[in-house]
C-alpha cells in the first residue's frame, strides 16, 4: 500500500555525499594530526597548517554535516507529512549544486582564497551560491509542509524549520563583506564588532548545525529505531523554545577577556548556564524513552548509538557552559581542551546520531536489510574508543599546557618558555593521532558496510502493517 | 533607581513569565491527548 | 494558538524568538561607538602592512596564533602589555584567533629585530629544532602584488591617496633593499637575486607582524621614559652567581633554552651579537650586560625581566661570562 510517492533518489545521493565528505575531512584531519608533531608534512603551500586546517572545518561542517542533515531532512520531512517533497526536481538541483559548492571550496580554501572567520572562510562567490542553495532548500522545506497531509508537526520539524531560518540569518550576517576582486573582500565590521558578530556565528553554527538538526534526528530516528514514542513531547517542545531562544545569547563565551565589552561577556556566560537546562531537556527525554527496555542496548544495534550519542551530547552540554566561566576559561581558553571539547561533540554526538540515522535511512529507502550488524558493532565500538582516545588525550594535553603557561617562580617570574609548553604536549599529539586512526577505521567499516547493503544486501521482508489511524 | 536597573529587571520578569507561561501551556491535562498524539502518529507507517 | 499546525506562523515566531538575543547581544552594540573604540595613537595599516596581513590570513596564521593578550598576570609577563580595545579598529576581519599552538602575536611588533623574522620565517627548527612551525621560505621567492593596494585600503577607508600608497610601497621597498639594511644579510640569502631588489611576500608579512602592537609600545615608552628620569639611578649591581659552578651550569641550560636561538649555540652569535669576543655594545659591567637582558635594547634585543626573573638572568649572564674566557 504505497499512496505516497516518496522520493528517496536525493536522499540516497546525499547519504553517499555525506559519507565520501567525511572521508575526505578525516583524512585531512589526520594529515592536520600528524603536522602537530612532524611538521616535515607542510610539504607545500596548500599542505601548510594554516589552510589545511581550514578545509577539514568546512570539509566535515559542511561537506558531512550538511550532506547527513539534508538527506535526514528530506526523509523526515516526508515521512513525517506524509507526502512527497513538492518540487523533487529542485532537491536533485540542490544536491548538484552542493556537491559542486564542497568541491570549489575545498579547492579555493587549499588555494587560500580564506577570510579568516572560522566557519566561514569561503570568499564571497561562494558565499552567494551558499546562500541559493540555502533558499532552495528552504522553498522545499516549507512548500513540502505546507501541502503535508499530517495535521500536527512533530518535534524533529520543529527542529529543521528553526535550522532552516536560523542559518540563513546568521550566514548571511556573518558574512557581509566588501569585495575587493573576485577572490577577495574585507568584513564589513571591524574589531570587536567583527568578533562579536563571527562568534555569534560561530557558536550559533554549533547550535543550528551541530544541534538543532542533529536533535531532529534524535527525536525522529530514535522512537522510529526502537518502535518506542518518545518519552515527552511536550517536554521536548519546551526545551525546543528555551534552547532557540537562549542559544544567540551565547556567543560571546567565546571571547572571555578580550578587549569585548565585558557585560556581553557576562550574558553570554549567564545564558551559556541557563542552556544546560533546554539540552539536557532532550537527554532526559532519551533515557526516559527506553526506560523499562534497556535491554535494547543489547538486541537493538542502534540503540546504542542513540543512548551513547546523547550521553556525549549531555557531557558537552555541561561542559561547554562550565568551560566558559571567567575563572575557568582563563584557564583553558586556546588550549587543547577546547580541541577535545569540540571532538566530543563532533565524533561522540553529531558522528554518531548521522551514522545511526543513514543506517537506518539506507535499508529502508533500498528495501534491503543491513548488510551486516557484527560490522556495524565494530564500527560503534571503533570510534567509541577512537573518540575517547581523542578527547581525553586533549583534555589532559589542555591541562598541562593551561597549568604550564600559568606556572611561575617564586620571584615572579614565568617557570616555561613557550616552546617549552609546545613539546610538552608532543606525547599527547602522539596518542591523539593513533585516536584519530582508531576512530578513522571504524568510519571505513561504516563506509562499507552501507555500499554493501545498497549493492547486495537481502531483500527485506516487508513488515506487518500496523493499523493507520 | 535609574532606567537601566528598571529595563533589566522589566526584560528578567518578562522572560520569567514568559517561560512559566509556555510550561503551563503545554503542561494543561486537557491539552495533553493533543501535544502528546504526534509522537505515536510518527510510530506509524504508511508504506 | 495551534502553532504546530501551522508551518509558517511558526516559522516567523522562530525567527523572532531568535532575533531578540541577536539584536540584544550583536546589533545594539555595533551602533554604541564604546564598543569599537576609535584612539589618535592607533594609526591603521600602511599598504605593505595591509599587504602582510592579507598573506597571514591567506595562510591561515590565525588558526595557531591569537592577537589578544587577556589581563592576566602570567599572560601579561609572557607577551606584554593586555589587548585594549581601540588597538583594533582598523582590523576587518578581526584576528583574536581561538587557540594558541603558537605563542600569541598581538605584542611582537618590535620585540625582535627584522632578521630574526625572516630568519624564523624562513626555517623555524633553524632556531628552534622542537618548533612545529610549518616553514614559510617561500614566501620569500614571491614578489609582493601591490596592483590592488590602493584599492584595498581605500575599500578600509585608511585615507591614503594613490600618491600616498604608492610612496609607502617604494619607500618600503627602499627600506629592505638598502644595503644598509639591518636584515640585509639574511634577507639576501633567502630571496632569489631577481627579487632581492623587489618587495617580496616575505618582506610585507615581516612589515605586518612589526605593526602588531607598535602603537601601545610607543605609548608606553613615553610613559616610561618620564618614570626613568624621575627615578634614582641605583648602586652599581654585581652579578651574586659570578664563578659558581652550579649557577653556570644552571645559566648553560636557560641560554640553551632561551637565547642560543639568536646568540648562537656557542654564543657566537648569529642575529643577535657574539658574546665570546669581550666586545660589549652596551658595556661590559655586570649592570649593563644586566640591563641589556632585563629591560632589553632597541630595535635587538627584548626584554627578559618577566619572564625570567632576577635570579635567572643572573646566571645566564654568570654562564656568558665564561664564554669570554675560553
Amino acid at each position: 500500500m504505497k499512496e505516497n510517492n516518496y522520493d528517496y533518489s536525493v536522499v540516497k545521493g546525499f547519504a553517499y555525499s555525506a559519507v565520501f565528505w567525511l572521508i575526505v575531512g578525516l583524512v585531512v584531519g589526520l594529515w592536520l594530526a600528524a603536522e602537530m608533531f612532524y611538521p616535515a608534512l607542510n610539504l607545500t603551500p596548500w599542505l601548510a597548517f594554516g589552510r589545511l586546517r581550514v578545509v577539514h572545518t568546512n570539509g566535515l561542517a559542511f561537506g558531512f554535516g550538511f550532506a547527513g542533515i539534508f538527506a535526514c531532512s528530506y526523509y523526515m520531512l516526508q515521512r513525517l507529512t506524509r507526502t512527497s517533497l513538492a518540487f523533487p526536481g529542485l532537491a536533485r538541483f540542490h544536491l548538484y549544486l552542493f556537491n559542486v559548492a564542497i568541491a570549489l571550496a575545498a579547492l579555493s580554501l587549499f588555494a587560500g582564497m580564506n577570510t579568516s572567520k572560522e566557519y566561514a572562510e569561503l570568499e564571497w562567490p561562494l558565499d552567494v551560491v551558499v546562500v541559493i542553495m540555502w533558499v532552495i532548500f528552504a522553498v522545499n522545506v516549507f512548500a513540502t509542509l505546507i501541502k503535508r497531509k499530517e495535521k500536527q508537526m512533530y518535534i524533529s520539524l520543529w527542529y529543521i524549520i528553526a535550522m532552516t531560518v536560523t542559518v540563513a540569518v546568521l550566514y548571511i550576517v556573518n558574512n557581509l563583506e566588501i569585495p575587493v576582486n573576485l577572490f577577495k573582500s574585507y568584513s564589513a565590521y571591524a574589531g570587536a564588532n567583527d568578533a562579536n558578530v563571527q562568534w555569534w556565528y560561530g557558536h550559533n553554527a554549533v547550535g543550528f548545525v551541530f544541534t538543532v538538526p542533529i536533535l531532529a534526528m534524535f527525536y525522529y530516528f530514535y522512537p522510529k529505531s526502537t518502535n518506542l514514542p518518545i518519552y515527552s513531547h511536550r517536554l521536548s517542545i519546551i526545551s525546543f523554545w528555551s534552547l532557540v531562544f537562549a542559544y544567540l545569547w551565547t556567543g560571546a563565551h567565546h571571547l572571555m577577556l578580550t578587549p569585548l565589552p565585558e557585560w556581553i561577556q557576562t550574558v553570554a556566560i549567564a545564558f551559556s548556564i541557563f542552556l544546560i537546562a533546554p539540552s539536557w531537556g532532550s537527554v532526559v527525554n532519551g533515557y526516559y524513552t527506553i526506560r523499562g527496555r534497556w535491554d535494547l542496548m543489547r538486541t537493538n544495534y542502534l540503540t546504542k548509538f542513540f543512548i551513547v550519542g546523547i550521553t556525549f551530547y549531555g557531557l558537552q552540554t555541561v561542559q561547554g557552559p562550565t568551560q566558559g566561566l571567567r575563572t575557568l576559561t582563563a584557564f583553558f581558553h586556546y588550549t587543547d581542551w577546547v580541541v577535545g571539547h569540540v571532538h566530543m561533540g563532533t565524533m561522540g554526538w553529531v558522528t554518531m546520531i548521522i551514522s545511526a540515522s543513514l543506517y537506518y535511512i539506507i535499508p529502508k529507502i533500498s528495501g534491503r536489510e543491513l548488510y551486516s550488524v557484527r560490522l556495524a558493532n565494530l564500527h560503534f565500538w571503533l570510534i567509541f574508543i577512537g573518540q575517547l582516545v581523542y578527547t581525553v588525550t586533549m583534555w589532559i594535553a589542555g591541562i598541562q599546557q593551561g597549568a604550564m603557561w600559568k606556572a611561575t617562580n617564586p620571584d615572579g617570574s614565568l617557570t616555561y618558555n613557550f616552546l617549552e609548553t609546545v613539546t610538552a604536549l608532543y606525547p599527547y599529539w602522539y596518542i591523539r593521532f593513533v585516536g584519530g586512526v582508531i576512530y578513522f577505521v571504524g568510519i571505513l567499516v561504516f563506509t562499507y558496510n552501507l555500499i554493501m547493503t545498497g549493492r547486495s544486501g537481502k531483500e527485506s521482508v516487508p513488515e506487518p502493517q500496523p493499523q493507520t489511524a | 533607581m535609574d532606567w537601566r536597573v528598571w529595563t533589566y529587571l522589566g526584560f528578567g520578569t518578562a522572560l520569567v513569565v514568559t517561560f512559566l507561561w509556555i510550561i503551563i501551556h503545554y503542561y494543561r491535562p486537557q491539552r495533553k491527548k493533543n501535544v502528546e498524539t504526534p509522537k505515536y502518529r510518527m510510530l506509524e507507517d504508511d508504506e | 494558538m495551534n502553532i504546530e499546525a501551522k508551518p509558517i506562523t511558526f516559522a516567523i515566531l522562530a525567527t523572532v524568538v531568535i532575533l531578540i538575543g541577536t539584536i540584544i547581544t550583536l546589533f545594539i552594540p555595533m551602533f554604541l561607538p564604546s564598543t569599537q573604540p576609535v584612539s589618535d595613537y592607533i594609526k591603521p595599516y600602511t599598504a605593505i602592512e595591509l599587504e602582510g596581513r592579507d598573506i597571514y590570513i591567506r595562510e591561515g596564521c590565525n588558526n595557531c596564533h591569537t592577537q589578544t593578550v587577556r589581563p592576566l598576570r602570567t599572560e601579561v609577563i609572557r607577551y606584554g602589555e593586555y589587548s585594549k580595545p581601540e588597538e583594533f579598529a582598523y582590523d576587518r576581519p578581526f584576528l583574536w584567533g581561538s587557540r594558541r599552538t603558537g605563542p600569541d602575536l598581538n605584542r611582537v611588533g618590535g620585540k625582535y629585530p627584522d632578521s630574526w623574522h625572516y630568519k624564523h620565517m624562513n626555517d623555524p627548527r633553524s632556531m628552534f629544532p622542537k618548533s612545529n612551525m610549518p616553514a614559510y621560505g617561500w614566501l620569500a621567492k614571491r614578489k609582493l602584488d601591490t596592483s590592488y593596494s590602493f584599492k584595498k585600503v581605500s575599500i578600509l577607508g585608511y585615507g591614503y591617496s594613490e600618491d600616498e600608497v604608492n610612496r609607502q610601497i617604494q619607500e618600503y621597498r627602499k627600506k629592505v633593499t638598502s644595503p644598509t639594511y639591518n636584515a640585509k644579510a639574511i634577507r639576501d640569502q633567502i630571496t632569489p637575486p631577481e627579487l632581492r631588489n623587489e618587495l617580496t611576500e616575505m618582506d610585507a608579512i615581516v612589515a605586518y607582524l612589526q605593526k602588531l602592537g607598535r602603537d601601545v609600545k610607543m605609548l608606553k615608552k613615553k610613559e616610561a621614559v618620564k618614570v626613568a628620569e624621575a627615578a634614582d639611578r641605583p648602586g652599581a649591581l654585581k652579578n651574586p652567581f659570578e664563578g659558581k659552578a652550579d649557577a653556570i651550569k644552571e645559566g648553560k641550560e636557560i641560554f640553551q633554552n632561551n637565547c642560543s636561538a639568536c646568540h648562537g649555540d656557542d654564543g657566537k652569535g648569529g642575529i643577535g651579537p657574539d658574546l665570546t669576543d669581550n666586545e660589549w655594545k652596551y658595556g661590559s659591567s655586570d649592570e649593563a650586560i644586566f640591563n641589556s637582558v632585563a629591560k632589553g635594547r632597541p630595535g635587538g634585543m627584548p626584554p627578559w625581566e618577566g619572564s625570567l626573573g632576577k635570579e635567572r638572568i643572573w646566571k645566564v649572564i654568570a654562564y656568558i661570562r665564561t664564554l669570554g674566557k675560553r
